[in-house]
């Protein structure tokens, strides 16, 4: 049989809070250690335990790491989804499963192997034996696939922190699979095949809210006020997490205040009050919390009050799909609260983007005194990706304009807490605590000196300034990646997580109609002027997205030249599901037909 | 003629702010000058206090005192979450925050009820009238059942009693005043600037537009004909010698505050223990029953943590900490990376 090397799908079916993971993340880190480009997803519920619970291992020499067309390998363990998890395997696929579940597996069209996992838990443990089933699966997908003993080893090791009793009780567990495998099933009949190929010492895998998290120390964060919601809480977590070692002085005294709030509101208050006294302070959330954050939000952008907040978008609206991933609130960010706001919107596409905006988000927000969002999601936040490793901040942090001296503030004439005196729309600060020409901040209207003020001059003067203020952040904001090809026919303009799917979509695209697309990936709004420029430059542009609605095509569509609309098309879909390149695919495709491309 | 300097030779000019826009005899306006009094007499440097409000008739007061202090009008209801994270920013400032009852006990009540929960270190002054002033007169969460406007039907609902609630929560200042008693609210301002905690001064301020007619049970003539005072007081600043403060007569309870200062209480017509939480609450629960104000130091505990001890902070406030400090070393990073690498 021909062998089908490092290219294919595997799906574990187990339910949630058995220890499933703990065992999926030890076949995701096995396949890495091996230098194996292989991505995992993590398909949970929103329940902590009982409910199923899917783990989709892609493994790909191409590097593709969205969910592929079909799955080949099925890893069957839950009763409650059996007979949907059998039915949905295509022909051929490779079926493993638990037979102490007692459930039918009956499936001519493919290759079945029943192991009594539970059973042989059972005899390496009593009382863990449901945990140890997992591991069963483990060997047995060692030993058909052909993992490497030392990588499977240092994954074991990495995921029990080194606790010599539970390593040895899973390796014992995998040599039981290991050795069903050479005693029951004849290989030759098997083509899945695991090959180590060179490993780049330098790579790891990490979650994307970790890389936030670690990043936002880099950005010497002040102040974390959060309100727990999946999938940002880990966000949060991991930044409580490196307190101790990253911000403690020699006493033990801390750099960074947290506060777990009473809810989203107070989270993003405590947020305008800590960018107020002077300190870098931040949330993490997800949409629900955004919208109940919205009045403070206008506030800061309305007193020119710096904060970051981060949104790890899940599946929306309302409640929505607690734990599925989506590119749905981006029209809020960029515009959330009520009158007329903008927001800067950061939008990381890898793990060392997170890292980096984690600190670059307090520097624009200081430069702007306005508050500014990262925007990822669950996909990017909670799945494990490769990482070539973080990079120090290059610049010394940016605090904006700040007067912390009376001869700083001597020098500039005709001083006022909101007038323009440097004609790039940003005013100058003063502290609280500094005695520093003092005022009453506030939500309501004022003038260049922070009275109070319902003069329509007024207003609108202090409008435009601010609108001045995002518009010239345009150029100095993230900038889009461009990768342009010569024939400058069809532009594909995509962000955030789909940076993971989009690889394998223009490959599609080039395979199956020959097509060769150039691409735009966009890192910040307000949009820069690049991307107008690739618009431009292409006879077909389609925007890709991972929401209904089409929202960075809206936002497109409002704000570029008239006559450059005709040429923009929306490829916008989402299922809650992480982005499959073939539904985007198929997208653009049709969207080509149509336009007679 | 000499200008008259507190103790740390400021005029009191220095305290003032702008003018008022509220409605002419409004009690508001006498607590911002009990507040300019108070914030004189304890020598606060007004750099180092912070003005903060929510919205409404109230909230608009800190334009009216303390020019010379940064100040943070927010938005309904929610200062204190914005005071919670401008705390963590700067520990070294005294915030002085007004709401009122609209604001607190409304759409507010739960950032009310958190922030007493984490002791943040404030004072705050409710100014409470009973009704919405700025939306022209509806009733508020804390109007008498039975309350009736010039206009409408009356108010149905039983109040929230705020000091009922901070004494169940553990608030650790609770005390109760009345707009129109200079003495007692300016020895309670005092000492609420000095306590260490959350201090709370629900001062019944009635309001001269929307709830004055002789039926309200907050309105000016039935509040001074009703309130109990529960103590009198005299206030002493560490910096003023004792001696030149007019001892009380008879019987009194010295109470050591954070900053030293002694707070005297001059018990009349009750023995009334302000570390008593049941006490105390006996005595909100006895007036009400009499259609009665007890006014005074309710309740008192000098003894817990505030919400910035509870942080195990640096002592530099975080605001003044250099940024080379703030941002960790790229050698850290380097072990970060050499870790997740399964280097190290």
């Amino acid at each position: 049989m021909e062998r089908i090397v490092n290219d294919f799908q595997l799906n574990i079916a187990t339910a949630n809070g058995t220890g499933s993971q703990s065992a999926n993340l030890i076949l995701l880190h096995t396949m890495f250690n091996m230098g194996v480009p292989v991505s995992g997803k993590n398909l949970f519920p929103s329940n902590i335990a009982g409910l199923p619970t899917w783990y989709i291992l892609r493994v790909s020499d191409n590097g593709y790491q969205a969910p592929g067309d079909r799955t080949h390998i099925q890893v069957v363990m839950n009763k409650a989804t059996w007979d949907e998890d059998v039915a949905n395997c295509l022909p051929g696929t490779l079926i493993l499963f638990n037979t102490d579940v007692k459930m039918p597996v009956e499936r001519e069209d493919c290759t079945v192997i029943g192991v009594a996992m539970t059973k042989m838990a059972r005899g390496l443990n009593p009382k863990l034996a449901k945990m140890i089933s997992n591991m069963i699966y483990v060997g047995l997908l060692a030993e058909i696939l052909g993992l490497d003993d030392a990588a499977l080893d240092a994954a074991l090791a990495q995921q029990f922190k080194g606790k010599a009793r539970a390593i040895e009780l899973n390796l014992e567990a995998v040599d039981l699979g290991r050795n069903f495998v050479r005693e029951n099933v004849d290989l030759d009949a098997i083509p899945f095949r695991i090959e180590a190929r060179d490993v780049d010492e330098n790579l790891f895998l990490v979650e994307g809210n970790e890389a936030v998290a670690l990043g936002s120390h880099y950005g010497g964060v002040g102040l974390l006020s959060w309100y727990p919601i999946t999938p940002s809480s880990s966000l949060a977590e991991g930044i409580i997490a490196y307190i101790p070692e990253l911000r403690a002085d020699e006493n033990g005294d801390h750099y960074c205040a947290v506060v777990q709030a009473e809810d989203e509101l107070a989270a993003a208050g405590m947020v305008v009050g800590g960018g107020w006294s002077g300190i870098r302070a931040m949330t993490a959330t997800s949409g629900p919390g955004i919208s109940l954050m919205s009045e403070f939000i206008g506030l800061a952008y309305f007193a020119e009050v710096p904060g970051v907040i981060w949104d790890v978008n899940r599946t929306g609206p309302s409640t929505g799909l607690p734990t599925r991933t989506q590119q749905g609130d981006l029209t809020m960010l960029y515009e959330a609260s009520h009158g007329d706001t903008t927001h800067p919107v950061l939008i990381p596409g890898n793990m060392q983007e997170c890292f980096e905006y984690g600190w670059k988000a307090f520097d624009i927000a200081e430069r702007l005194q306005t508050l500014v969002f990262g925007f990822s999601d669950l996909d990017l936040g909670m799945n494990r990706w490769s990482c070539p490793g973080f990079e120090y901040p290059e610049t010394p942090m940016d605090r904006g304009k700040v007067l912390r001296t009376q001869e700083e503030l001597d020098a500039i004439e005709n001083y006022g807490r909101y007038r323009d005196v440097d004609g790039d729309g940003i005013p100058y600060r003063t502290l609280p605590g500094s005695g520093l020409d003092p005022i009453l901040y506030r939500g309501t209207g004022h003038d260049e000196d922070g009275i109070y003020s319902e003069k329509p001059e007024v207003y609108q003067a202090l409008m435009m300034r601010l609108k001045r203020k995002m518009d010239n952040a345009r150029t100095w904001l993230p900038q889009p990646v461009l990768r342009e090809e010569d024939e400058k026919e069809v532009g594909i303009i995509y962000y955030g997580s789909m940076e993971n799917s989009i690889q394998e979509i223009d490959d599609i695209l080039e395979d199956e109609i020959g097509r060769k697309v150039s691409q735009c990936r966009v890192r910040s709004l307000p949009l820069s002027p690049v991307v107008e420029q690739f618009i431009r430059d292409h006879e077909t542009v389609i925007v890709l997205e991972i929401n209904r609605d089409g929202q960075l095509y809206g936002i497109l569509r409002r704000e570029l030249p008239h006559e450059l609309i005709p040429r923009m098309h929306s490829a916008a879909y989402s299922d809650g599901m992480p982005p499959r390149a073939r539904h985007y695919a198929e997208l653009i495709k049709n969207v080509l037909e149509e336009v007679g491309e | 003629m000499t200008i008259k300097l507190n103790v740390i030779d400021l005029p009191k000019d220095d305290y003032t702010g702008g003018k008022s826009t509220l409605c002419p005899g409004c009690g508001h306006d006498q607590i911002s000058n009990v507040i300019i009094n108070a914030a004189w007499d304890n020598g606060l440097r007004p750099e180092k206090l912070a003005k903060m409000s929510g919205i409404g008739c109230s909230s608009k007061t800190p334009a009216y005192f303390l020019g010379k202090s940064h100040g943070f009008n927010t938005v309904h209801g929610r200062m204190p979450a914005v005071t919670t994270g401008a705390a963590m920013g700067n520990r070294d400032l005294t915030f002085l925050a007004v709401s009122g009852d609209g604001d607190s006990a409304s759409i507010g009540i739960g950032q009310f009820i958190h922030a007493v929960r984490r002791n943040l270190d404030m004072v705050y002054v409710l100014e409470n009238n009973g009704v919405y002033g700025l939306t022209k007169g509806q009733y508020s969460a804390t109007a008498v059942k039975g309350s009736k406007k010039k206009k409408g039907p009356a108010n149905e609902h039983q109040p929230i009693d705020l000091c009922k609630l901070a004494i169940n929560l553990g608030c650790t200042f609770v005390a109760r005043s009345f707009s129109g008693s200079k003495k007692q609210l300016t020895a309670l301002m005092k000492a609420a600037m000095s306590h260490k905690g959350f201090a709370l001064i629900d001062v019944i301020s009635p309001c001269v537009t929307f709830n004055n007619n002789d039926e309200s049970l907050r309105s000016y003539t039935y509040v001074k004909d009703n309130d109990v005072e529960l103590h009198a007081y005299d206030y002493i600043p560490t910096q003023t010698p004792i001696e030149s403060a007019a001892a009380p007569e008879g019987e009194y309870h010295d109470i050591t505050l954070f900053d030293g200062s002694v707070l005297r209480l001059e018990t009349i017509g009750s023995d009334h223990d302000p570390s008593d939480a049941m006490a105390a609450l006996n005595a909100l629960h006895k007036a009400e029953s009499e259609d009665k104000h007890v006014t005074g130091l309710l309740y008192f505990d000098p003894t817990k943590a505030t919400a910035t001890e509870d942080q195990c902070l640096v002592a530099t406030p975080l605001s003044e900490v250099d940024d080379e400090i703030m941002r960790p070393s790229a050698a850290s990073l380097q072990t970060l990376n050499d870790r997740f690498r399964g280097k190290a």
